[in-house]
This record gives structure tokens, C-alpha cells and sequence, in this order.
């Protein structure tokens, strides 16, 4: 059995992908993108969530399943979490969710957890260039045939 | 005796080819082996497998699919709705290896499709459809279809009956549609040499010391253990899983919802199984049957109790699965056995 | 497994006559000489029902959830995983310890049915019974004896299983094993599967889904699977679609891997339930084997041991791949 037909590469394929960003830092940090100017690519829809240990891997796995190219989740630095403790179970929750999309053939560049700050609005910029970039050359998702 | 309305024989080194230029016409439904055996849309004849006893899923997903499109909507740039059928059913389908028990099976899904309401997806099918049986020379330790009167090796319920007596299959057609597509192929076809009847007889020694219970007035017999304590003993084992009624041929519960985005949608309808915890969960949140116990007291009324006194005959066919199935070994031979003596009085 | 079904016949009537347990879990014999089926006594009366023999691959412990509001202690039998799992569910205060009377079995290995039958050619009409013999399994048939070494029919988690002793018990028939001989690397398949690329590994897991008829018996079976309205069957939201298709049962599979990471024990269940044939211990042990790499963690041991992702160290791994 085959994947979904391989079209002929669209040199104008652009990706979906959705970040997470926790409300205090990492999209504070995309505001601070937007209102410095900084020019990206626009593939990269963000969603807002109080903090990234909010985000469960369902929503992950279900955007993957969906046909969704590409999911991150941006949050505060270890250490500096607004509720203390949330990115440290993300980043555990994380390494584990990545480990098993890897197993089942979803390639790595799918999944990125990254840590933003509201002061780094460079970092977020390069951030979703280097994604969409990648992405990009990976392709779309073909796990599934979309429906 | 050798059906004489259309009889031939086949050699069995034609019989791929013969597959082949089936599938080429129509949707052809053979088994197939892959992590089991179970019947699938082939194009060729080398998918094919005959190396079964029955296949693991039933073949009721070619009339009533474990998923099924009924009608798409869609709203186009002004607003205005549209509504378009759902699969496309029109192409005719040729069933091959389907056993005796699976064949008696479409005939109680019929009494359900095809009764007062009559459900056109499932009977549109059901019309488009060939059924080519396999006589059956062998069983499962988990086989009783002789109890509802089913004989393995005859094709009472299907269009064209194929019987291996060894180096060819005896093909009898049991309908005009049968002989309709005996005389489509009939390049593959001999004439009968005369000792066909023999050999069938026997091979049908294979069949001796099928599990045959006793069902006689089991509805009857039913109706005391409504009340009372039987099914806790069955109930407490039950996992709750749709095992069972997935792979019984004559289970036919269903759900409809909507799928919709922004653009349009469509409405299905699935499987779904009186095992489950929804089943009669009301939306106030009540259930009348909230615990497993219940649901499978249920199960078991249904297939035993209430399809008969509706509909005249046993809602089972002796195929085994679930028997062969159920991880914890709920065994429904067992239970007929225990209603039909009277023990499951005394539990 | 030198304990006899008429040491555990004893063993459980005393329980009762000295009023220690109110009911019990066992096994009986099925429909057929070559199943067991779960046995559920109230009394020592109808103790001359239960066995114990290779054949008793079922995981008891997902019961003891079902005697969670009846009176009186209930006992129940486990092997070496079986005892796992009641400790994944001890430390998540699914089931109180005092309530339960454990009776722990040394295991060496269950019968794979299936792969039995196939080595041996024969049917089960034609088995008698199957009986524990050292390395071997000895094969009781209708004509004559065989003896069976026991890697060639034993179940695929018993071929990797590290703790065939059970780690928590109140009393222990027969002598404890303290390893298996067959068990080497038990992550080999998984490396296999690892190193395969993207799209052999898409490839593999879209065929071995579609197979999925979503019947559930994997999730209900599995004995850390305990919550009280779950995920897949919750309305609002509507996680998972009843449609049968393989973006719905990639979202199950994967989704359900990930809510037992951490408290799978490798019992198997999942996979012996399983009608289709798919090999979803496949996908939970890929995930033992990152919580015991990333995190140090092995399910089912030690029941102070905090869940691997409810907790973390500061010093946890931060680099992504």
C-alpha cells in the first residue's frame, strides 16, 4: 500500500503549522515580533494557552492525524515558567511524544518544542523561519490521506 | 445430490484466472491473508486465499461498512446549500468464499433491512451482489451451525455453491443469478464427469461431530432469567470491548453523525455496539442499562429472546467468532447450553 | 510453574474458611482444553473450579477496579506482570491495599495458543492439556505426549519478561524465579523498528491501523487504563471521530500509548485481545524504553516511585531532536 500520491513537488507548497505559544512569554515574544517589524514567513499560526505545560499531547497528535504539516510549542525558559513548574513537564512530556511520532514514521521536524522569552522577539523570528524552512523542504504531511 | 439446475466443474489451476476476469467487471470480495484472514477488495486472483476455516471479520461490511458516507452537504459562495449521495453503490459486487453460516447471516440482516423500514444503502448492496459460497469439509472447535439448521456444505443462501472434491470444485448454481454468471464465465467451466456427488459425499465425513445445540423454544426459556442472578456470573467477566458484536455477521447496531467544517461535510454511519458504555445513555445522563451485567443481559436477550419473537428465528448462526474471539472466553454455546437445561434457573 | 491447580483449590478455601477474603479471582477452564476464562468465587464452595496452569495469560488485576465499592477483601491470583500492574494501580490510589488479599504465582512463561498449535499441527479438539515442565512446556494430546521447548510457543511479552516473580504478594505459591533463560535484550525489536526510515516506518503503522476495527478490547482489557468516563468516548469535546479510518485510529493508538507512558507493564493483554493481529505492545514498549533511557524509570516496581511525567528534574534532558 502506498502513501498519498506523491503530486509533482509544488514549488509553491506552504505549509500549516501551529504554534502554541504560553500566554507570557513565548507570545508576548511574537507581539514583540510584529510590533518591531520583524518580516517572516507567514505559514505559522499561532494558537495562545496560559502555559505551554496546558498543552496535551491529544492536541498535538490530533493536528498531526488531521493533516496538519507541522505543531511547536513555545514556552518560557526552564526556570522561568509563570506557574513555576509547567515547561518543566512539557519538556518531559515532550521528549516522549517527539520519541513516539519519530517510531510511527512522522519525521522529527514535525514536532518542535522551543523556549521563547517575551524579550526574544529575534529568537521567535528565527525561530519560524528555521521551521517553516524545514517543513517546507520535508514536504506535506503524507501520514494520512487527508479526507 | 447435485443441484441440476446449472452444474460444472472447474479445475482448480483455473480457478485464479477465473478470479482475475471476475474482478475485472466487478468489485470482487475474496478473502485475503494479511495479519489474519479477512475479505477484502481484490484485483487479482492471487490475493485470494482459501487457506481458512471462516475469515475473521464477516463479510456483512460488503452490505452494511463499518463506515459509510450517506450524503455529503456543501454551501458554495452564496450561502447555498447542496446535497449529494454519499458512495457510490452502483458498481455490482461478487462475493467468493463466503461460508455457509455468513450466507444464512444476510438473510436475518434482511429481516432487519428489509423488513418494515427498508434501508436502501444497505439494500442496494444487497441487490448488486453475487454471493459465491465455499462448502465447508472441516470446522473450528468453535463452529455449532448445525443448531440453526445450517448444513456447511450446501448453498441454500448464496447464488453459485463451489464444493473442492479434490482436484476440481463442483459449481452449482443455486439461483438465476448464480447461473447468470456461470454463463458469463462459462469458459472456465467443464461439464460434470458423473462421480462429482461421491466425492462431495465423501468429503463431507470431515464434517462428522459438529457441535449441534438444542434451541428449542429457547425464547421460552428465556423469559424467567430476565429477573435473577445468571448474568452477574457472565456479566462480571465482560470487558465491555465491541469484539463480539463487531465480528458477528448479524449484528447491524449502528450510530449517524455529522463530520463539518467551515466548506460543507458529510453524515456516516458506523458500527457501534450495545457493549459499549453509550448504549441507551439518555442525554440527561440516565442509562437503563448502566454496568456491563446489564448490557450484556442485553446482548444475549436480543440474539436469543427478542429477535426471535419478532422476527421468527435465533439472531446467531454458529459461526464461532465470538467464541473464538472474546479475550476473556465468554462462550454463548455455553450460555444456550445453560438456558436450554434449565441450569441457568438454578445459578 | 510447579503449583498445581489443587495447591491453589486449597490455598483459596482456607482464605475463605478463615474469613480473609469475602470473594476471589481465578482462573477456570474455558471452552475449550487450550482457554482459561476468569473465575469469580464468592465462596471456598466452588474453589475445586480454579486452575493454574500455562495456559492463564489473562491479567486478573483489572478486575480488583470492579470490587472497588464492595464489602469484604477480595484475592485474587497474579503472575510476575500481573503484580506490576497492581502496583501501577497502588500508587495511583486506584485500589486500597488492605482490600486486597494477593496470592502470587512465580511465572515461567505462558502458552502462546496460536503458535502452539501451529508448531504442533494439531487442533485444539485435540489437545488435553498443557503443563509446565522446566524448559519445556509437555503437551498432553489425545495421542500421546509432546514436549515443546518453550521459546518456539511462548507469548511475545513473555520472551522479554524481567520480573517473572511477583513484586508485591501476601503469600507465595512455589519458588520464586529470579530471571527467565530465554530473556536477553528485550528492546531488540523495538531497535529494529527504530532504525527503519520515515516512510518504511509510515508505511508499517498505516497498514497495521487500517487494520484497526476500533473495537477497544485493547483499552478495555489493559488494567492501568482506569478512568471513569474516557477520552474517546467523551462528547464534548469530541476527540475522536467514530469513523473508521486511519487518521481516527492513529489519534487512538497514539493517544492511548501516551496516557499508560509510565504505567504499562508489558502484560500483554492489549495484543493477545487484539482480533486483528496488530502489534501494539510494539508501540508501548517504544515507550518503556524512552521512560527507562530519558528518565531512569521502570513501571510496576516500586510503588513510592513518583509517574514519570508528573514529576521532573531540573537537570532533565533540554536538547530536541
Amino acid at each position: 500500500m502506498k502513501l498519498q500520491d506523491t503530486k509533482e513537488v509544488q514549488t509553491e507548497f506552504k505549509p500549516k503549522i501551529l504554534a502554541f505559544c504560553c500566554n507570557w512569554c513565548a507570545y508576548a515574544g511574537a507581539d514583540l515580533a510584529g510590533v518591531s517589524r520583524f518580516q517572516m514567513p507567514t505559514d505559522v499560526r499561532v494558537i495562545r494557552v496560559m502555559c505551554s505545560g496546558r498543552v496535551p499531547p491529544e492536541l498535538i497528535i490530533r493536528a498531526l492525524a488531521n493533516g496538519l504539516d507541522g505543531v511547536m510549542i513555545l514556552g518560557c525558559h526552564p526556570g522561568e515558567c509563570h506557574y513555576s513548574e509547567g515547561n518543566y513537564l512539557t519538556r518531559r512530556r515532550s521528549h516522549v511524544l517527539k520519541r513516539l511520532l519519530m517510531y510511527i514514521g512522522i519525521e522529527p521536524e514535525r514536532f518542535q518544542l522551543r523556549w521563547v522569552s517575551a524579550a526574544e522577539a529575534a529568537k521567535f523570528t528565527a525561530v519560524v523561519k528555521e521551521i517553516t524552512d524545514k517543513i517546507t523542504a520535508l514536504g506535506p504531511n503524507r501520514w494520512v490521506d487527508k479526507r | 445430490m447435485v443441484n441440476q439446475t446449472k452444474s460444472r466443474i472447474i479445475e482448480k489451476n483455473r480457478l485464479t484466472k477465473l478470479l482475475d476476469k471476475i474482478a475485472r467487471g466487478y468489485h470482487l470480495i475474496a478473502p485475503v491473508r494479511d495479519n489474519n484472514v479477512s475479505f477484502r477488495r481484490v484485483e487479482s486472483g492471487t490475493e485470494v486465499t482459501l487457506d481458512y476455516i471462516n475469515t475473521v471479520l464477516s463479510p456483512k461490511n460488503a452490505f452494511f461498512p463499518q463506515t459509510e458516507t450517506l450524503f455529503r452537504f456543501s454551501r458554495d459562495d452564496n450561502r447555498e446549500f447542496g446535497i449529494e449521495p454519499g458512495a457510490e453503490t452502483d458498481r455490482e459486487q461478487v462475493i467468493f468464499g463466503i461460508r455457509a453460516c455468513d450466507a444464512r447471516s444476510l438473510r436475518l440482516m434482511d429481516m432487519v433491512f428489509d423488513g418494515q423500514y427498508k434501508d436502501h444503502y444497505y439494500l442496494n448492496r444487497r441487490e448488486k451482489t453475487t454471493l459465491i459460497g465455499l462448502a465447508c469439509f472441516d470446522y473450528a472447535e468453535t463452529c455449532f451451525c448445525p443448531t440453526f439448521g445450517i448444513d456447511p456444505a450446501s448453498g441454500d443462501d448464496v447464488d453459485i455453491l463451489f464444493s473442492d472434491i479434490g482436484e476440481c470444485y463442483l459449481v452449482e448454481a443455486y439461483t438465476e443469478k448464480g447461473a447468470a454468471l456461470l454463463d458469463r464465465f462459462a469458459e472456465f467451466f467443464t461439464e460434470l464427469r458423473g462421480d462429482e456427488e461421491q466425492l462431495r459425499e465423501a468429503r463431507k465425513a470431515g464434517l462428522a461431530g459438529m457441535k449441534k445445540l438444542d434451541i428449542n423454544a429457547i425464547a421460552d426459556k428465556m423469559a424467567p432469567l430476565y429477573e435473577g442472578d445468571y448474568w452477574d456470573s457472565i456479566g462480571i467477566k465482560c470487558l465491555g470491548c465491541g469484539i463480539c458484536t463487531y465480528l458477528c455477521p448479524t449484528c447491524h447496531c449502528f450510530d449517524i453523525a455529522d463530520i463539518s467544517l467551515d466548506e460543507g461535510g458529510e453524515r456516516f454511519r458506523c458500527w457501534d455496539s450495545c457493549m459499549f458504555p453509550e448504549f441507551t445513555l439518555m442525554a440527561s445522563g440516565e442509562n437503563p442499562r448502566p454496568d456491563r451485567k446489564a448490557r450484556v443481559q442485553q446482548r444475549f436477550f436480543h440474539k436469543l429472546k427478542y429477535f426471535p419473537d419478532r422476527n421468527g428465528e435465533v439472531a446467531c448462526v454458529g459461526c464461532g467468532r465470538c467464541v473464538r474471539y472474546c479475550p476473556v472466553n465468554i462462550d454463548i454455546t455455553r450460555i444456550i447450553e445453560d438456558v436450554t437445561t434449565g441450569k441457568a434457573k438454578n445459578e | 510453574m510447579k503449583v498445581s491447580s489443587e495447591e491453589v483449590q486449597t490455598r483459596v478455601k482456607k482464605l475463605f474458611e478463615d474469613g480473609n477474603i469475602a470473594h476471589f479471582i481465578g482462573y477456570e477452564t474455558g471452552s475449550d482444553s487450550l482457554r482459561v476464562t476468569p473465575s469469580f468465587l464468592k465462596s471456598g464452595k466452588a474453589a475445586s473450579r480454579l486452575v493454574w496452569n500455562p495456559l492463564c495469560a489473562n491479567n486478573l488485576s483489572k478486575y480488583l477496579l470492579d470490587f472497588k465499592n464492595v464489602e469484604g477483601r477480595v484475592g485474587i491470583i497474579v503472575k510476575g506482570c500481573d503484580s506490576r500492574s497492581v502496583v501501577e494501580l497502588l500508587k495511583e490510589n486506584q485500589i486500597n491495599r488492605d482490600k486486597v488479599f494477593i496470592v502470587g504465582i512465580p511465572c515461567s512463561g505462558i502458552v502462546d495458543r496460536e503458535k502452539l498449535l501451529e508448531v504442533l499441527g494439531v487442533s485444539p479438539g485435540d489437545v488435553v492439556a498443557v503443563e509446565d515442565d522446566g524448559d519445556a512446556f509437555l503437551v498432553t494430546l489425545k495421542g500421546g505426549n509432546q514436549r515443546v521447548e518453550k521459546e518456539k510457543v511462548l507469548r511475545g511479552e513473555c520472551l522479554v519478561c524481567k520480573y517473572p516473580t511477583p513484586v508485591v504478594y501476601d503469600v507465595l505459591l512455589g519458588e520464586a524465579v529470579s530471571s527467565l533463560p530465554w530473556v536477553g535484550d528485550d528492546y531488540s525489536l523495538i531497535k529494529e523498528q527504530e532504525a527503519l526510515s520515515s516512510e518504511e516506518k509510515a508505511l508499517y503503522w498505516n497498514r497495521e491501523f487500517s487494520q484497526c476495527i476500533r473495537c477497544y478490547a485493547c483499552r478495555n482489557i489493559c488494567p492501568v487504563c482506569t478512568c471513569p468516563e474516557c477520552i474517546f468516548d467523551k462528547k464534548a469535546p469530541r476527540w475522536l471521530n467514530k469513523a473508521n479510518d486511519v487518521s481516527e485510529n492513529l489519534f487512538y493508538h497514539l493517544v492511548r500509548a501516551f496516557h499508560v507512558a509510565g504505567k504499562c507493564v508489558d502484560c500483554g493483554e492489549c495484543e493477545r485481545a487484539c482480533p486483528m493481529n496488530i502489534p501494539l505492545r510494539s508501540l508501548n514498549k517504544k515507550v518503556e524504553k524512552d521512560l527507562l533511557e530519558l528518565f531512569d524509570y521502570t513501571a510496576g516496581i516500586d510503588v513510592e516511585q513518583q509517574p514519570p511525567l508528573t514529576t521532573y528534574q531540573l537537570g532533565d534532558l533540554d536538547e530536541f531532536l
